[in-house]
């Protein structure tokens, strides 16, 4: 709750750091306030405190999250320097960021639907505006626009589950509602609304962590949106949206996962083919780690089906995993992208002018592509184990499928990195230190977590 | 102070990761420096450790690092062992690393690549103590397979020969051979007693019945891991090739530390052991059969560090017959005693060969007792400690042996006993053909001649006087003296299978094998010294037995026609016609369709916000039609 | 209350939006095929008021009418939390000033916000 409070103020903080004129603190600022509230996260670890009669809940999943988000937040900020410096909305940028973090923050404690969607809604509204950041460009306004207005259909759904929930528990608390749906799926009395209601926020949710057939949004967004908003948007913000998605679910409807858990398993089976067959055939790096993000986002889905004990620990490796993985090809990506063309091809060459920095880049890729002994690996054994675990075995065996065309893509990076430069090529891949720094920091905890993955999964477990 | 453990391999880590990363912007002679030191620091540690185990350590005391793998009912953690046996071959391995270190700054002295020998090196010390430190078999393969990696890098060290390459990549494969079936008996093991942890799996382990066929299976498995890291038949010829290292290597890797890790695994495993008789006699036939024919090979090898590695090939053999025997302790006496003489007789010769420009062969040497008076003495040493005369190291542990292999069965104390005498003869051939005679080199060889610098005579004088009392640890029963080693090691060991030999009997053993030895001096000097009798010039030469055995039974050329050829002939049948034709048709199928069902899906994603809603909407209206009626 | 229901149960429902729509579709189809048509300039003119229409009616006007419009309503919106608060602040004001304190934090995050907006000019009308 510290943490929240500590992020919220200092969202108004840079706000009005445009207006008072300390505009030079407002990096410092940021940094120190984050930290700040990354420590309190971390020191309410195992205090479990409910706030505001129930309407956030602090546990150990939620703090974990919360110093999650925060943490990747910090590393994002590393290649962002440009963005908080020289920028001339600066201000609006690094507020926004905060309260999209503040949203997260929210979705990843609440105890209430209605907190769950005031959190959902900050979270997303300052999005939209992130997205679409960069005025002059026509794309990033069209992304902007388009994440609007297909985000604002989904939370229409989303609310309408919501509502048939209510209409049922009478109640918004999620204790509550777990309550009841016990109760009533005891006796087998659970009414058919019950079940639509459910199957209707998990379309709103299943939108927002862009799983099929409702992630048409974002190859585009991701593509049309300033390198820097995407890299968020792929790590912090799609990680809050599962933490949300499986605190939902984990904790009022498990007891009716037969129900749903067949067709979510569906959905992230087509997830994950969709993004990895779909990412083979692009040509842009940043549309490819689009696609990439949607296959991910089907490898996490199957922690929801699996729901048992290790789940909650799985799901927050992967998320760790990905997201360290995901900022560590976007500083890449950020770095080859600064003359304005995202291709692939811009990448042929990388390795012979930066040995180390393509050693690493390898690292980061073999992580996403969920090679061993890196961090990647080890998130989707845990996760396929739990699914085993659950006996979804065809859902596993169609993992490991999508995992082997995921490898052709992700290897595809490295291939062309080890290439000699065309000739044609004008744009030389050039890295600042900042880049270098994510990236150094992304392989090497991603090595450090494929060495010690138990740290991280056995938190939550 | 036993919860500092962790200190002991950390330290060659650091060494090796600074030493690794520094590379060449180190100074060159700070490398070594950094190397031998950060061994020097384990050493330091292990005998603390030592000293507290051997005060009151009877207990193992295990010491968790972190959890490692935790998966469903199967929990390893990164735990050490220290009990006992532990800190023992900490001790060696320490020990005998650092002077060996120390040795090679001198020995190295002329090198280019100094970071990268040294660096290895720390990391093969890092890898040896976990080996020897862990309390669980999943932790000890870590440092089985490190040591075979580190072994392979440094056998690999003058890459650019290729001989030297090929004989890496035979050390290398050898060793995966055997690291299968330690592997399958860590599995099998794993399967019958439900966990890798050293404690547990000896505690169930010990309600079995006798010569169970799971223990048995168990056994049999762990020791084709351990015939290819000890090498014996038939995994054995890797260790010969192997020299094509650099000397101090041959000493530390290929003699002292590296190929005992298959003897210490069966003492530490000794409780399956125990409980499989069937496999302990395997274990007792296959060390005899090597230490017998690897003797004969000796007999007629020329090239100095060859006659060694067979010795050491022999003298494993010699342990492994303890081992079966269940004489566990012996073993590891001979382990000890055995790393200190070794490990002195190939920095011994690696000083010869560093005094001849790289001369190797013993033809061509002779008389070197003056040029090199300290290396002199101290093989002299070693080669008596080998032999097994009496005060030297040798004699206790061989004696001890032997004693043992009598009470199980005479014949093969018989095939044991007429081992020892080709050890001797072998042994005593090569010394008086190095150290007398006329000098047999060239002119140039002959001016450059000098004994080594002190870096190099340091280690080679504190390994002889280790040699020389080194046997004291334990004496023989009939002294009435206390046998250390037995007392240290009785907590570790489950069962001694305890019978009084006949006084009379160990006696006569003595005194028989010191007079034989006598005798093997005087007529060895007889024939090399005062005969002048060379070895031929040329293998052709030789007829019959002494043919067969100076090519060394044609092992090599037996394994090249039966295994290699028909393994290449059908790996390139499977290439041409199943890799190529099939599977990489079916791969490259694979992907080309993948590509092409992409390029078509990818039409689907218009950038119309409509088509997206609608196909959202389709989305969400089969999934509730599907979910709510189905 | 028993809340058990199955797909069977909203059959009543799926046949009453049936015969709505229907009727709906069929009497829109009815008139417009029963009725009379006649097509003349004049008919088909846009009906405003009588008076002829003239020019566009999509004209531009400035954004800012916009902006203030939509601030006007955020901080319209905002006012709406007062009123359960001021309903129920007698009885809170009993155990203390906190609900007080509260609705100052309120406040005060919406006079950040006024702050903001006026400094940065978006309430200028030049």
């Amino acid at each position: 709750m510290k943490a929240l409070i500590v992020i919220a103020l200092l969202g108004v903080v840079t706000m009005m750091s445009e207006v008072f004129r300390f505009k030079k603190l407002l990096l410092p600022l940021v940094v120190v306030g984050l930290l700040a509230a990354c420590g309190l996260a971390i020191g309410d670890w195992n205090t479990a405190i409910r706030y505001y009669s129930d309407m956030v809940y602090f546990d150990n999943y939620s703090l974990a999250f919360t110093s999650l988000i925060i943490v990747l937040t910090l590393l994002w900020l590393i290649i962002s320097k440009g963005y908080f410096v020289s920028d001339s909305s600066r201000a609006e940028h690094a507020t926004l960021i905060l309260f999209t973090l503040c949203g997260g923050v929210i979705m990843t404690a609440y105890s209430d639907l209605s907190m769950f969607f005031v959190g959902l809604e900050i979270l997303s509204i300052s999005l939209y505006v992130l997205a679409s950041s960069n005025k002059h460009d026509l794309k990033s306004n069209e992304a902007g626009m388009k994440y609007f207005l297909m985000g604002s259909f989904a939370t229409g759904f989303l609310l309408f589950g919501m509502a048939l929930i209510y209409g049922a528990a009478a109640s918004f608390n999620l204790v509550k509602i777990a309550e009841y749906v016990q109760t009533t799926a005891a006796h087998g009395q659970t009414p058919m609304f019950v079940y639509t209601g459910v199957l209707l926020m998990m379309v709103g949710l299943m939108f927002k962590v862009s799983a099929a057939p409702f992630h048409f949004w974002a190859p585009d967004v991701y593509e049309g949106a300033p390198t820097l908003i995407t890299a968020f948007m792929a790590t912090v913000v799609k990680t809050a949206a599962f933490a949300a998605f499986y605190r939902l679910f984990s904790t009022c409807f498990g007891d009716i996962s037969g129900f749903w858990a067949q067709t979510l398993a569906v959905i992230s089976a087509v997830t994950m083919l969709t993004g990895n067959i779909l990412a083979v055939s692009q040509t842009s790096l940043k549309r490819m780690l689009a696609y990439s993000s949607i296959a991910h986002a089907g490898y996490m889905l199957m922690a929801i089906v699996a729901m048992n004990k290790i789940s909650g620990g799985a799901i927050f490796l992967y998320a760790t995993a990905y997201s360290l993985g995901s900022l560590g090809a976007f500083a890449c990506l950020h770095a080859i992208s600064k003359y304005g063309d995202e291709s692939i091809e811009n990448l042929k060459g990388f390795a012979a002018d930066n040995k180390i920095w393509a050693g690493l880049l390898g690292v980061i890729v073999l992580s996403l592509a969920g090679i061993p002994p890196v961090a990647g690996f080890f998130a989707k054994y845990y996760i396929f184990y739990g699914v085993f675990q659950s006996n979804f075995t065809w859902l596993v065996l169609v993992a490991i499928l999508s995992s082997l065309i995921g490898v052709y893509y992700y290897f595809r990076i490295i291939i062309t990195m080890v290439q000699p430069r065309s000739e044609k090529a004008t744009v030389l891949p050039a890295l600042t230190g900042a880049h270098k720094a994510l990236l150094l920091i992304s392989a090497l905890l991603a090595l450090g977590i494929g060495i010690y993955p138990a740290f991280l999964q056995g938190l939550l477990s | 102070m036993v919860q500092f453990a962790w200190l002991i391999p950390m330290f060659p880590l650091l060494g090796f990761l600074l030493i690794g990363l520094l590379n060449k912007r180190l100074p060159v002679s700070l490398s070594g420096g950094i190397a031998t030191l950060m061994v020097f620091l384990s050493f330091i540690v292990s005998a603390v450790i030592f000293g507290e185990v051997a005060q009151d350590g009877s207990v193992p005391e295990r010491v968790v690092l972190f959890d490692w793998i935790s998966v469903g009912d199967l929990s390893i953690p990164f735990s050490f062992l220290i009990d006992r046996l532990s800190v023992i071959m900490l001790m060696v391995v320490t020990g005998v690393g650092s002077l060996i270190h120390l040795y090679s700054i001198g020995y190295m002295h002329h090198e280019q690549d100094h970071p990268r020998y040294f660096s290895y090196l720390n990391l093969f010390v890092f890898f040896m103590l976990l080996l020897v430190l862990g309390s669980n078999y999943i932790v000890m393969f870590v440092g089985w397979e490190g040591v075979g990696l580190c072994s392979y890098l440094l056998i690999g060290f003058w890459f650019k020969n290729i001989d030297y390459s090929n004989a890496a990549k035979k050390a290398f494969i050898m060793n995966r051979i055997g690291d299968l079936g330690l592997l399958l008996g860590v599995f099998l093991i794993y399967t019958t007693f439900g966990s890798v942890g050293f404690r547990e799996v000896f505690e169930s382990a010990r309600n079995f019945p006798e010569n169970s066929e799971a223990i048995t299976a168990i056994c049999l498995l762990l020791f084709v891991g351990a015939m290819g890291k000890s090498a014996q038949i038939p995994l054995y010829t890797w260790l010969p090739d192997a020299m094509a290292g650099p000397t101090p290597v041959s000493a530390l890797i290929h003699a002292a530390t590296m190929v005992t890790a298959g003897i210490y695994m069966v003492v530490r495993s000794n409780v399956l052991y125990v409980l499989s008789p069937d496999a302990s006699e395997i274990v007792a036939f296959v060390g005899l059969a090597t230490a017998f024919f690897a003797a004969t090979i000796g007999l007629k090898q020329n090239d100095i560090k060859k006659v060694l590695a067979y010795s050491t090939v022999s003298q494993l053999g010699y342990m492994f017959v303890a081992l079966g025997v269940g004489a566990y302790q012996t073993a590891l006496f001979h382990v000890i005693t055995h790393a200190f003489f070794k490990a002195l007789l190939f920095l011994g010769a690696g000083s010869v060969i560093h005094a001849m420009s790289g001369e190797q062969d013993i033809r061509r040497m002779g008389g070197l007792k003056k040029a090199l008076p300290i290396t002199h003495a101290t093989f002299l040493i070693g080669t008596l400690a080998i032999a097994g005369l009496p005060p030297f190291a040798g004699f206790f542990s061989k004696d001890e042996i032997l004693a043992k292999v009598w009470e199980h069965s005479p014949v093969m104390f018989i095939v044991l006993a007429v081992t020892s005498v080709l050890t001797a003869v072998y042994m005593l051939r090569l010394y008086w053909l190095t150290f007398y005679g006329d000098f047999r080199g060239t002119e140039n060889q002959k001016h450059h001649l000098h004994e080594s610098p002190a870096t190099m005579t340091m280690p080679l004088v504190v390994l002889a006087i280790l040699s020389t009392v080194g046997g004291f640890i334990g004496m023989p029963e009939v002294f009435h003296a206390p046998h250390f080693l037995n007392e240290f090691l009785a907590p570790v060991i489950w069962k001694v299978n305890h019978h009084e030999a006949s006084e009379t009997f160990e006696y006569m053993l003595m005194g028989i094998s010191v007079v034989l030895l006598l005798l093997i001096m005087f007529a060895t000097y007889n024939t090399y010294v005062t005969k002048k009798v060379m070895p031929e010039e040329n293998d052709k030469d030789l007829q019959g037995f002494a043919k067969l055995v100076a090519n060394k039974y044609y092992v090599d050329e037996i394994y090249e026609a039966v295994i290699t050829k028909p393994l290449n002939g059908i790996s390139s049948f499977v290439y041409k016609y199943i890799d190529q034709g099939f599977i990489d048709k079916l791969v490259n199928g694979t992907g080309t369709s993948l590509t092409g069902f992409s390029g078509v899906l990818r039409f689907v994603q218009t950038g119309n916000i409509g088509g997206y809603i609608f196909s959202m909407v389709i989305g969400i209206i089969v999934i509730l039609v599907l979910t709510m009626i189905l | 209350m028993v809340l058990l229901s199955t797909p069977v149960d909203y059959l009543p429902i799926a046949m009453m939006f049936v015969v709505a729509i229907g009727f709906v579709l069929f009497v829109m189809f009815a008139t417009h095929w029963m009725g009379p048509k006649h097509k003349s300039k004049v008919k088909l003119e846009a009906f405003e008021c009588g008076i002829e229409s003239k020019g566009n009616s999509r004209l531009p006007f400035s954004i800012k009418y916009f902006l203030i419009a939509i601030l006007f309503v955020l901080f319209d919106v905002e006012v709406i939390f007062m009123y359960p608060w001021a309903v129920n602040f007698a009885e809170w004001s009993k155990h203390g000033l906190a609900a007080f304190g509260e609705m100052l934090v309120f406040l005060g995050l919406l006079v950040f916000g006024l702050i903001y907006i006026i400094r940065k000019g978006a309430l200028k009308w030049e």
